[in-house]
């Protein structure tokens, strides 16, 4: 009986395994999907040729607009090429995860660029560290060796405890994706080579978004804005909920939480030539009053560490404009080309000349 | 605490640590703790009601046996059935009796209801509860002394909720004469446990997804494939469903030393309706063939009588499913179908159907009749019953609703079914090479845990009834 009992453990064990706990699974991923997009990502950016130590990779969520095609091909450079892996909704918890996946040896890049949204951090609704959403974006690069780590980083319990099913058994995270992939499977096959062949170059050619927010008004005080005619009823809502979204008071959650993953990250690349380097990205197409800072926050703590360099929050201010601006936290395409050229040329001047 | 939860496999975990390490004679009452215990998770109130019953029928029994004057035997019999019978219909078919009187006195169809909950199992224990005290009243079976023992006997966890509705000679000759079970049992318990959880979470819970979206609105898809789609997915989603649940019962009672009765034979391989109801909930069928079809008479007093007795079973049995018209029809169907075969093929068609070419012309037209039936049994209402009838038959076109993969998984099962029963290969699997058993397992537990697997586990059907 024992035989057959231990038979079954080791065959789910295998099948599981081999089916999710190794690239096989997560190289048919539905690529328009969180897990997928995050994948195709990490994947184009290991893949990508380094010719020499001078690279700069930004990690980041949708407010990162850095263009690498726009920097890397201006005249003259900067000397340093520049990459970026940013993915919607990501924060600093699945930045660690995808910095370690792209450079397991932490030695890849010159240096690291992560944005800030506010260096005061204040809380709000959606705290980070509970969302679910980042071990869909990192199941497969998940492993059992992050299971001392990753599920007790999220602070409540029922979580925790689907964290670490999800991670030990990966199908229950990729359900809905194999049955997408049951009704159509040699299409998702198909799709899955053609994205993993071609998508590393629609992401260096993308430019952004061509709209405008131009005519745009705010009053800060009374929390009014008034769009020009043309904006759109869905895009002024959003604007709105975006920029007059009601927050908590701050009991400082956002700020533990970026303690703790900037804190990850400054350990990876503790001892390594790799510099960290930390900006704030454009707030709103116009610029918010300033709030007076708040001084224990995490970002303004780990400015005097060794490697890590904290860029002028104002740095980018010049930005937050309409004109350059699509809805009310991003740039469009011409933002973003500014923003890059203002970040390569901060880049170049906090890092130095490139090594030969 | 449904079998397919977390929570359950836990409970049962628990269960069988407790039961294997204690002293042989703290077991039952281990067992029938961890029945209550089980029950109340649903909604604890009805315990009471459980504990009432079981109080009765163990009175009941124990006076008829005791006492040999027949109108007090038949007096006890009367008010044990009468307890159970009432309450059954109290709960389960009041609101139907009471919205039928609301509508020939032209009244709102809710002027008489009452805000009733079923409680779980009712339909189950009742039956099984009364074919105890029937089957002492016939000299059939010993009442039992030990009121625990028979407190377990209708409270034991693993068909407690939806059977299979075991017999009380089946139950104590267990119980009696308990033995740990043998390697073999393990190993076909924990199989028929895992084969169970993915029938129900793998194939039945993804046709009820077709199935639910057909019938929630049948407007809204019209035509004869959709139709037909939704109602062979409602075919498939119910047996994979309750065979499900009594596969995961056979299987735990196996790793607890019982042996419960086989409630499933494949029934979509049946040749005719009277061999798909020798297959189809067999535990059910049993019951009504011992307790109401041969007790008005059977086949014994000719063609007509055969036929009133069909009829009345059936639809007695069908209203046993649920509280509508629809469930009668259902059952009224079923027993003018199998008037139909007893007529045209006499007692033969009693006699199982050899494997000859025409097999499976037979088998096509029993399952085509079956899915019909299914109609009746699934549609929300009388109206909708038939507006999904006309559809399948007079509207032509509309597009399929079962997707590919489904399609290939529908097919497999049935490859499966087949190989089933010609070749036993569950049997060969429990016993045969431990690669193999182990293989089989995984791949359940994989198919369970990539398709199957929910947050909110899905109710199975049966707990309704």
């Amino acid at each position: 009986m024992w035989p057959r009992i231990l038979a079954i453990i080791a065959f789910f064990a295998a099948f599981e395994g081999i089916l999710f706990h190794t690239d096989l699974y997560s190289s048919i991923i539905e690529p328009d999907s969180t897990t997928g997009y995050m994948e195709i990502q990490l994947r184009n950016e290991i893949r990508r040729t380094k010719l020499d130590h001078n690279q700069v990779l930004a990690v980041g969520h949708s407010r990162m607009a850095l263009l690498p095609r726009v920097v890397n091909e201006d005249k003259p450079g900067s000397g340093y090429t520049f990459a970026t892996i940013w993915l919607g909704g990501t924060t600093p918890r699945v930045w660690y995860y995808a910095l370690r996946a792209v450079d397991p040896n932490a030695r890849n890049y010159a240096a690291i660029v992560i944005p800030s949204d506010d260096y005061n951090e204040l809380d709000f609704d959606d705290y980070q560290s509970e969302r679910e959403r980042d071990l869909h974006y990192l199941i497969a690069r998940l492993g059992l060796r992050d299971l001392g780590e990753f599920p007790w980083t999220f602070q409540d319990k029922t979580l925790q405890w689907q964290v670490v099913r999800g991670m030990i058994l990966k199908g229950t995270i990729y359900k809905r994706d194999f049955l997408d992939f049951l009704e159509h499977p040699a299409a998702r096959i198909a799709k899955a080579h053609y994205y993993a062949s071609d998508s590393a170059g629609w992401h260096y050619d993308y430019g952004g978004a061509s709209e405008n927010l131009t005519g745009l008004e705010i009053d800060w005080l009374h929390k009014t804005i008034r769009f020009p005619d043309r904006i759109p009823a869905s895009t002024r809502r959003d604007v709105e909920d975006e920029l007059f979204s009601k927050l908590p008071p701050d009991q400082g959650r956002q700020t533990a939480y970026l303690r703790y993953w900037y804190g990850r990250i400054i350990d990876y690349y503790r001892g390594t030539g790799t510099k960290l380097i930390f900006l704030r990205v454009p707030r709103a197409p116009i610029s918010p009053p300033d709030a007076p800072p708040k001084l224990n926050s995490a970002v303004r703590q780990i400015a005097s560490q060794p490697n890590v360099i904290v860029l002028d929050e104002r740095l980018f201010n010049q930005l937050e404009h309409p004109d350059l601006f699509w809805d009310g936290w991003h740039l469009n395409h011409d933002g973003m080309v500014q923003f890059s050229r203002i970040l390569a040329a901060e880049v170049r001047r906090v890092l130095g000349p490139p090594k030969p | 605490m449904l079998f397919n939860t977390p929570q359950f496999f836990l409970f049962l975990a628990v269960v069988l640590i407790l039961f294997y390490t204690a002293p042989r004679s703290w077991r039952k009452y281990i067992l029938l703790a961890a029945s209550y215990f089980f029950y109340m998770s649903f909604i604890p109130k009805f315990i009471l009601l459980l504990l009432a019953l079981t109080a009765i029928d163990y009175t009941a029994a124990r006076w008829i046996a005791r006492t040999r004057v027949p109108h007090s035997r038949r007096a006890a019999l009367i008010v044990s059935l009468a307890a159970n019978l009432g309450l059954l219909g109290f709960f389960k078919y009041y609101n139907f009796f009471a919205s039928n009187i609301a509508h020939l006195f032209h009244k709102p169809s809710d002027a008489f209801a009452l805000s009733i909950i079923l409680p779980l199992g009712i339909s189950f224990h009742t039956f099984q509860s009364m074919s105890y005290v029937i089957d002492v009243y016939r000299l059939e079976q010993e009442p039992i002394a030990n009121p625990i023992d028979y407190a377990l006997y209708i409270a034991f966890f693993p068909q407690l909720v939806a059977g299979p509705i075991v017999r009380a000679r089946e139950f104590f000759g267990d119980l009696y004469h308990w033995q740990r079970p043998s390697s073999g049992d393990v190993l076909r318990g924990l199989l028929l446990l895992f084969l169970g959880l993915a029938k129900k979470m793998v194939l039945a819970d993804q046709f009820a997804q077709i199935a639910n979206g057909y019938f929630h609105d049948v407007s809204k898809l019209p035509g004869m494939v959709p139709a037909w789609s939704a109602v062979i997915a409602f075919g498939i989603q119910i047996y994979f469903d309750f065979s499900g649940y009594t596969d995961m019962a056979i299987g735990m009672a196996k790793l607890l030393g019982f042996h419960f009765p086989v409630n499933f034979r494949r029934p979509y391989l049946a040749s005719s309706i009277t061999d798909f109801w020798h297959r189809w909930h067999i535990s059910l069928s049993r019951w009504l063939r011992d307790y109401l079809y041969i007790p008005l008479g059977g086949n014994r007093h000719g063609s007509l009588r055969t036929y009133r007795n069909l009829m009345l079973t059936m639809l007695l049995g069908g209203l046993w499913h649920g509280a509508s018209w629809n469930f009668v029809v259902w059952g009224g169907y079923h027993g003018a179908l199998l008037s139909f075969e007893r007529m045209f093929r006499g007692k033969r068609s009693t006699e199982p159907a050899r494997w000859t070419v025409l097999y499976p012309l037979q088998a096509v037209i029993t399952f085509g009749l079956v899915m019909i039936g299914w109609v009746f049994f699934r549609a929300a209402n009388f109206h909708d019953s038939l507006y999904v009838l006309h559809q399948m038959f007079f509207v032509p076109h509309g597009a399929q609703l079962i997707p590919p993969w489904e399609r290939i998984l529908a097919v497999i099962t049935l490859l499966l079914a087949v190989l089933e029963e010609k070749k036993d290969w569950f049997e060969e699997i429990s016993l045969g090479p431990a690669w193999a058993y182990g293989a089989v397992c995984a791949l359940l537990l994989l198919a369970v845990e990539l398709i199957g697997f929910t947050e909110t586990a899905v109710p199975f059907v049966y707990f309704q009834f």
